[in-house]
């Protein structure tokens, strides 16, 4: 069972240290007492509700190790105010506080005591964020495959945990098509594909009334495209126009364009070389300025853009994918059955991340022999070979081999290193470098780990951990699903909603790339901006789609915090949510997230808000109620510090007709006024930060939610990120140098399932 | 080759004109291998709302077989005589908390398990659709095919729990079926997923070298899960029960599926933007699949649970959840009911849709038992105490139909779950929590 909520107990606790002998002495005289009183009726040895028995706890007076997870639920529960239950004789708020405060100190005494452990991870399946990217370093073939498989569950608050990371019959079938669709893709068959005419419409799309559009679209060969746009609403006043065309964000055609009669809606443009893959491809109609004093607004809104292609259509050995595979050219009439075991052997080494043997070659071997007996040639015996390799298991799973029995832990190999790093930096495949390198043993010499995360910090790859853990991490990646309503928000479309996802990746990755503080991500005075942003952010003099670095004030923006993609992904569609936003800072600048909220009561019910009373004032009569309190009294305070902000976070100063007040208080009792005192406060508690974001990344950097014995590593990337002016650098490799990332105990330590299971009465 | 199609109906999908086989239209004769003429198939179906439904404007206030339709259910009405409505009904597992989880994530989770979740660890039941899939699924295309209207949430967690658990249907107690939203996903599934070649040599050669490659992958799984400990060997575990299920459906599917097709008839481009003509889509596909017997079986959740999807083609630009926080406030009471009776009203047309289909003596509705409910009751209480439950169709002439029914209060819906499973012909002794069946439903 992986049930232990991690850093619940707060880090100052940690720091004062709770000697053993403080706590039994205040046990006889505090806690004793108190059980007795509250909890012994029915957590006793004969009822043990709950399979909870407190009885032993009476006669021993202290926590024991293998029940430190129920330990923290016992404690969550009771801060909660769940227990004792509310029909049952409750504790004072003073109570709960000191019998709180015990069960943590006992829980960090019993931490500190606990042997080294890294852990052990579940065999992960690549999740669809990897399988892409892998496929594309593998095959050098842009398709977005995956984008057809089932959502990737999520645990922990990411998306590539081992154990959570489950698989069914539908993307088993899903694999296999894609196998096919992928091999298609990088062994074309010697036909050329046919060229078809492909229409998205706008409405379908959901982005009417626009004069952009974007969409994604397979192009099923490198050749030439010819890109069409129809439009309506257009005038006939004579003035100029462009329609201009990017490919994956680069403008690729440019098409001046004058109006002359109404009846022309629609502009083609010459062919476009396009390579194979899935683009992202958006159209751009680009307007002057209206004349003062023109009549009307009419503005050209696009109705469908159509693709007609593909034309001159490259040779498939001319084709990326093609020259990957067939390394030394087509085959030739000599040469065939040598080279189709190295082909297949080289595929097998680097899609398995290992050496090879004959008996991973062999079958693949066979496979394509099958094909040619049967007809086939010598690229389509390697294609259907190359689909078997991508459903294996040893290309699908991460898998690591446990330490031989009577080893409790021990280093993982080379090999095992060398897909960790490659995984955690760039979400893909180790490169011949790195494979090399774990192949030959040398990859752990101390020069050469260093300098290896150097040189994957610095690749292009490493966007990944800007797209995959910070996307995740401060939930940006929601930004794709949300809709704010368009009647209240018209600003809103598919351009700004880029835009807010751009600036925060942006952002994050010149925190990486600069190698910055890690403490700018909370107030740095910089950001990244198009005009789009810029209009919403009233920054003035910003035209064009391209991003330029603005410094800030900090009086309206700095950090991550004030980002619209932050403070939209944390609203509801018509509205802020003061709840959303608090918990949002809890769980990804504190981490420390509220547990859901208590059977049967309902959520905070924010929608009672009206015209007669603020967010503010519906909200504190909320907190009345003490089951409520416990946990919004620690959230909603945080929101109220950026209503400054709304749905899509945009700067405000009313809500309506009521002035907004954005004082509010932090879990620790510290007051501000306003999201830039907020900041200042969080950045002043500078440790807890580190904390939580090393706690974040660890967590991605494995794959599994953290236990309790994993906070000694914490503490230890921690340290050393402050020892060394918090550069993100220095949480990068202390991850990777950190116990859990190092190595692998046997199976994870099986905890004690309850307190008092029945067969472990005193 | 004689098409079987003559006639299909049009729908608009996502920025396409689609085609797709006018049900009524399908020649039995494509089909009448895969059924004997005397045998009545019986199918289950469980049509999911969530976020509770309001009591007053959904419970009629008579009992018995006259009672007025109130305003949520009114697009049912005329098919009075096809319904029956169950008042008292509670999905009691929903209410235990476990060790995390909200009033969404339990009910959804409970609802068809009859177990309350285990938080942290992804673990329910086995849900009643999935136990009569072993059995009805036995001899169709798919055991079960699971859809929805929307999809999880991409990012963080659901309701204070994984959102693996956004899902009434679950295989066994720790395989959530994540269901299939994309219109076009599933048609391919129905359809072929696969390319499937018109020339009878390629279409064998791809036949043979798709299973070489399964008998492959099943061997490698099995040598490398040899190598592994628990919780490794688990995850293998799933890869190899799941290519053993593909393997087989590979097998049943041959040729006839495809020329099922009209020709000419295209996918759907995508997902509608329209959520009616996405539901529609959706409940057309569910159609074509009972009505085939590609499956027997089906799950279908009208949206996600506690989800924030607006409704602004209906005047609600709010998300569904917050509105369900009401608060007593008359215009978001309004709103709700508007949302729940829209959800209705794709349901009344999936009904009619299976009602206009001629099935031996009959029509399909008269072979089909399907739930429409919620695993909530009150919306702004979020409990889960006497959750909306009517039943549609007739299971072979076996429901008691045309009557409103109120039973005692927080009466286990793991009740009527064994009821369902009689009715498929699946009989079970036990059921998550259920202590009895509603012999009312079936005493005729």
């Amino acid at each position: 069972m992986r049930a232990v909520t991690f850093l619940l107990i707060p880090i100052a606790s940690l720091a004062m240290g709770a000697s053993p002998t403080t706590a039994s002495s205040s046990f006889d005289s505090v806690v004793k007492p108190l059980v007795s009183q509250y909890c012994l009726d029915c957590h006793n040895s004969s009822d043990s509700s709950g399979d909870i028995d407190l009885e032993w706890l009476q006669k021993r007076g202290q926590l024991e190790l293998q029940d430190r997870a129920t330990w923290e639920r016992i404690v969550e529960k009771l801060r909660a105010g769940e227990m004792p239950p509310a029909d049952e004789p409750r504790p004072t708020r003073e109570q709960v506080t000191t019998l709180a405060g015990w069960i943590d100190q006992q829980i960090v005494s019993l931490d500190r005591d606990a042997k080294p452990n890294p852990g052990n991870v579940t065999a992960r399946r690549l999740n669809r964020y990897e399988y892409d990217n892998t496929i594309r370093d593998l095959l050098h073939v842009q398709l977005r495959a995956a984008n057809e498989f089932p959502p990737d569950p999520f645990g922990y608050g990411f998306d590539n945990i081992g154990d959570v990371l489950s698989l069914s019959p539908v993307l088993t079938e899903k694999y296999l098509k894609a196998a096919e669709r992928i091999s298609e893709a990088a062994i074309p068959s010697v036909k050329p594909v046919p060229s078809v005419a492909v229409r998205y419409e706008a409405e379908a799309l959901r982005q009417i009334d626009r004069q952009q559009l974007q969409t994604l679209h397979d192009f099923p060969a490198d050749g030439n495209y010819t890109l069409r746009v129809a439009w309506e609403n257009a005038i006939s006043d004579k003035s100029a126009m462009t329609v201009v065309w990017y490919l994956d964000g680069k403008q690729v055609a440019s098409t001046p364009y004058m109006w002359t009669t109404l009846a022309d809606r629609g502009v083609d443009t010459k062919g476009v070389r396009i390579p194979q893959g899935t683009h992202k491809l958006e159209v751009d109609i680009q307007t002057p300025p209206p004349k003062q004093g023109a009549r009307g607004s009419s503005k050209p809104s696009i109705v469908r853009i159509q693709i007609d292609g593909p034309f001159e259509q490259a040779k498939r050995e001319e084709m990326a994918g093609y020259k990957r595979i067939f390394f030394k050219g087509p085959p030739t009439a000599k040469n065939q059955a040598g080279y189709a075991r190295e082909i297949l052997t080289t595929l097998a080494r680097r899609a398995y991340r290992r050496p090879v043997t004959e008996g991973d070659v062999k079958p693949l071997l066979n496979l394509a022999n099958l094909v040619r007996s049967r007809g086939g040639s010598f690229e389509d015996g390697i294609r259907v070979a190359l689909q078997a390799i991508l459903v294996s298991p040893k290309f699908l799973f991460r898998v690591e081999r446990d330490p031989p029995a009577g080893v409790e832990a021990q280093r993982i190999n080379d090999l095992e290193l060398a897909s960790r790093l490659s995984y955690f930096l760039w979400s893909s495949m180790p490169d011949d470098e790195l494979l090399m390198l774990a192949e030959q043993g040398k990859l752990r010499e101390p020069a050469s780990l260093r300098s290896q995360v150097r040189r994957m910090t610095i690749d292009p790859k490493a966007h990944a951990l800007t797209e995959s853990f910070a996307g995740q991490w401060l939930q940006t990646r929601d930004l794709e699903s949300l809709t704010p309503d368009a009647k209240l928000f018209p600003d809103f479309d598919a351009r700004l909603r880029d835009a807010m996802r751009t600036e925060t990746e942006m952002f994050f990755q010149s925190i990486v790339s600069e190698d910055r503080s890690v403490l700018d991500l909370i107030d740095g005075r910089y950001t990244f901006v198009n005009e789009p942003l810029a209009k919403l952010y009233g920054i003035a003099d910003v035209r064009g789609r391209e991003f330029r670095r603005v410094e800030l004030d900090g009086a309206q923006r700095s950090g991550i915090l004030t980002h619209a993609s932050v403070l939209t992904v944390t609203s509801y569609p018509t509205r802020t949510s003061p709840v959303i936003r608090g918990k949002w800072v809890l769980e990804t600048i504190l981490n420390s997230p509220p547990p859901p909220p208590p059977a049967n009561i309902p959520s905070l019910d924010e929608t009672r808000v009206g015209v007669s009373a603020s967010v503010r004032q519906q909200l504190e009569q909320h907190r009345s109620n003490p089951v409520c309190a416990g946990c919004h009294s620690r959230m909603d305070p945080l929101g109220f510090g950026l209503e400054n902000y709304d749905a899509i976070g945009r700067w405000r100063t009313t809500e309506g007709a009521v002035p907004l007040d954005s004082s509010g208080v932090l879990p620790d009792g510290r007051q501000f006024a306003g999201a830039t005192e907020m900041k200042t406060l969080l950045k002043a508690d500078a440790p807890r930060f580190v904390r939580a974001l090393s706690d974040k990344v660890l967590t991605y950097a494995l794959g599994r939610g953290l236990e309790f014995y994993d906070r000694p590593a914490i503490e230890e990337i921690a340290n050393r990120v402050e020892q060394n002016d918090y550069r993100f650098s220095e949480l990068i490799t202390a991850t990777i140098e950190s116990l859990p990332f190092q190595q692998r105990s046997r199976q994870p330590l099986e905890a004690a399932k309850s307190v008092a299971r029945a067969d472990r009465k005193p | 080759m004689t098409r079987p199609l003559s006639r299909r109906t049009l729908l608009r999908g996502a920025g396409a004109l689609i085609a797709l086989p006018y049900l009524e239209a399908m020649s039995p004769i494509a089909f009448a291998a895969t059924r004997r003429a005397a045998e009545k198939v019986a199918r289950m179906m469980y049509v999911y709302a969530p976020t509770g439904m309001m009591p007053h404007a959904w419970t009629p206030t008579t009992v018995g077989t006259d009672f007025e339709f109130q305003r949520i259910m009114k697009p049912l009405e005329k098919f009075r005589n096809d319904i029956t409505v169950i008042s008292g009904l509670g999905n009691n597992s929903g209410n235990l908390r476990g060790d995390a989880g909200g009033d969404h994530v339990r009910a959804v989770a409970s609802y068809l398990t009859g177990v309350p979740i285990k938080g942290r660890e992804v673990r329910a039941g086995t849900s009643v659709d999935q136990i009569a899939a072993r059995v009805l699924g036995q001899r169709t295309k798919f055991a079960s095919l699971e859809v929805a209207c929307e999809d999880s949430r991409l990012v963080g967690g659901c309701d204070g729990a994984s959102c693996a658990y956004q899902t009434v249907s679950w295989k066994s107690p720790t395989e959530p079926l994540p269901p299939e939203i994309n219109p076009r996903a599933l048609f391919e599934r129905m359809f072929g997923d696969l390319n499937v070649s018109s020339d009878p040599v390629e279409r064998k050669n791809q036949q043979d070298y798709r299973k070489s490659i399964l008998d492959l992958t099943l061997a490698d799984t099995k040598s490398l899960q040899k190598t592994l400990g628990g919780n490794d060997r688990r995850k293998l575990d799933e890869y190899l029960s799941s290519i053993r299920e593909v393997e087989i459906r590979l097998g049943k599917a041959d040729s006839r599926s495809l020329d099922a097709l009209p020709a000419g008839a295209g996918k759907p481009n995508g997902i509608p933007a329209s959520y009616a003509e996405h539901a529609r889509l959706m409940f057309d596909l569910i159609a074509i699949a009972f009505q085939t017997d590609m499956t027997r079986v089906s799950t279908f959740m009208m949206a996600r649970e506690g989800g924030a999807r607006p409704y602004p083609e209906i005047g609600v630009p709010e998300a569904h959840h917050p509105v369900s926080h009401h608060g007593r406030k008359p215009d978001l009471i309004e709103k709700l009911i508007q949302i729940e009776c829209y959800h209705l009203e794709q349901f009344a047309y999936f009904v009619e849709k299976l009602k206009s289909i001629k099935e031996g003596d009959g029509t399909l509705l008269d072979n089909c038992a399907i739930v429409y409910g919620a695993a909530m009751g009150d919306p702004q209480a979020h409990d889960h105490d006497v959750c909306p439950t009517l039943v549609a169709g007739h299971a072979n002439g076996r429901i008691k139909r045309g009557q409103h029914i109120k039973i005692e209060k927080q009466t286990p819906m793991a009740n009527l779950h064994l009821t369902m499973l009689e009715l498929a012909g699946v009989p079970t002794e036990k059921f998550g929590d259920a202590n009895g069946k509603l012999d009312f439903l079936t005493g005729i």
